[in-house]
């Protein structure tokens, strides 16, 4: 046990985590897999492994669990478990809908002149 | 000609379908909505306490029905198929009154005069 | 002259002994504020830094979503705007919902805007906000009055009522919506209030009838004098189309009026 653990989050609904550190890795070694389908040139890969990669090694460097919290400053750590879980799951959905090809359709004439 | 057509076709096939790919499928879909209707009435004349004959109510849906008759685009038909659909479950679950339904007979309406003397002796302005 | 005042006020303040010493702090503050923005009027301060931070949000968005985004702008008064294609509004909301630089995970409102000349006559407006970064954004997109939209109630579940609200008022259907069905209209009500060709009388109006004991619904009959109707519209909409009333056409031979 590192450090004495708290007993609630204060949030609704989200559960103290036993060990987040394995959580995070688990999770992040999964975001990390799914990008590999994605091109390596697109925007949403580039950034999403500079992040994943950047708060994983945080996750490996820092054992205290409120030390963590502070460096990633992101919330708790299990909000940090919630964001990585989105994060996956909107990472399989990407690689679905390919958003790094080029515009679909461009508007039609005069659809965004604000004031008409 | 032909390459007029074959632009219309080709601009029938870029707007986006509501549900109906084409005009059998609306149809069908017409089809379905006045059955269920059909089927509904007799219910709707019970549960309603309305003052008139199922028959009358049958009559009514037909007239309803055909007075979109001469609509074409299926997109159009869709989404009077849509409305028709919501209408019908406000019906059966009896979110409507008594008055909501009635409204579709519209029994106190008088009919506007057309030809210039009846308009003469109700002493209306057009 | 507000502050010339304010310092009269305050010297008889401090002349007059009683008044406690906690309340004339709080006047000195009020002072010093008013004084500070004296010159101009209460017009919310430029923010170069917020602005900044907006439109290279903007940017990150449009690089990431090159396939939906045709257009990011930010607003003068720091409100930042995506504009996209209607097919991707379930990806791009999707997008910032869950990915962790954007987090908007809270849709504070959904509306539609109806501008009647344009080739898609709607826009739809969604409003987003996130928590984590305190942050707003606003996503636009557009359609006709026939063209289903893609529902987003699998992301946000507040936009279900909201939907229902905008297929309401101006008949946009929205595809794949778990319960779309009136919500403010009355049942049997025909038309869609909020579009620009809809009347403001409205089509049918209700009374109560003693034969048939009952209210009924007939077609709206204005008398004579409710029909000389002030043709500027109640909206106040499109300042670019508004005619100036005050500027009274010269021809160049007439004298100006003030001349004389």
């Amino acid at each position: 046990m590192a450090g004495v653990l708290k007993k609630t989050t204060g949030l609704v609904g989200l559960a103290i985590s036993q060990n987040p550190h394995e959580r995070l890795k688990v999770l992040y070694t999964k975001i990390l897999a799914s990008l590999q389908v994605i091109p390596k040139d697109a925007a949403y890969r580039k950034y999403t492994e500079q992040i994943v990669n950047n708060r994983l090694d945080m996750v490996k460097s820092e054992p205290n669990i409120e030390n963590l919290e502070r460096k990633i400053n992101c919330g708790q750590i299990e909000e940090v478990i919630q964001q990585a879980e989105n994060e996956l799951s909107l990472s399989r959905k990407m690689a679905e809908w390919k958003p790094w090809e080029p515009l679909i359709e461009e508007a039609p004439e005069n659809q965004w002149k604000w004031p008409v | 000609m032909a390459t007029l057509t074959a632009a219309g076709r080709a601009g029938s096939q870029m707007v986006k379908p509501i549900f109906s790919r084409d005009l059998d499928e609306a149809k069908r879909r017409v089809r379905e909505l006045y059955r269920a209707w059909y089927r509904e009435i007799p219910n709707t004349v019970h549960t309603y306490q309305l003052d008139i004959t199922v028959k009358q109510g049958r009559s009514k849906l037909r007239e309803m029905f055909q007075k979109s008759r001469h609509i074409s685009d299926p997109r159009v038909i869709d989404m009077l198929v849509i409305k028709g659909k919501m209408e019908l479950e406000e019906t059966i679950q009896v979110w409507k009154q008594r008055t909501h339904i009635m409204r579709y007979f519209s029994e106190t309406e008088t009919s506007r005069p057309k030809d210039f003397l009846s308009k003469f002796y109700s002493g209306h302005d057009p | 002259m507000a502050s010339c005042l304010l310092r009269f006020a305050r010297q008889g303040l401090s002349r007059t002994g009683h008044v406690s010493r906690c309340s004339k702090v709080l006047f000195q503050s009020r002072y010093e504020c008013t004084a500070a923005a004296e010159t101009r009027t209460t017009v919310r301060p430029r923010d170069d830094v917020a602005h900044k931070q907006l439109s290279a949000f903007g940017e990150y968005i449009a690089e990431i979503l090159p396939k939906y985004v045709q257009q990011v702008q930010v607003s003068c008064f720091n409100e930042l705007e995506v504009m996209i294609h209607p097919d991707g509004i379930i990806p791009v909301l999707t997008f910032l919902c869950d990915h962790t630089n954007a987090q908007f995970k809270n849709l504070t409102d959904l509306t539609a805007v109806d501008i009647p000349f344009r080739q898609n006559r709607f826009e739809i407006v969604y409003n987003l906000l996130s928590l984590r970064y305190n942050s707003r954004i606003r996503v636009k997109t557009y359609t006709d009055e026939l063209t289903p939209v893609d529902s987003s109630v699998s992301v946000f579940q507040a936009s279900n009522w909201y939907e229902r609200e905008v297929w309401d008022m101006y008949g946009v259907f929205f595809a794949n919506h778990p319960d779309l069905r009136r919500i403010l209209t009355d049942y049997g009500f025909e038309g869609h209030p909020f579009r620009k060709d809809f009347p403001l009388s409205g089509y049918v109006e209700v009374r109560y009838d003693d034969e048939v004991k009952r209210v009924v619904a007939e077609p709206v009959e204005l008398s004579q004098e409710f029909r000389k109707f002030d043709l500027n519209s109640p909206w106040e909409a499109f300042p670019a189309y508004r005619e100036t009333k005050d500027t009274a056409r010269l021809e160049s031979g007439d004298k100006k009026p003030e001349a004389k």
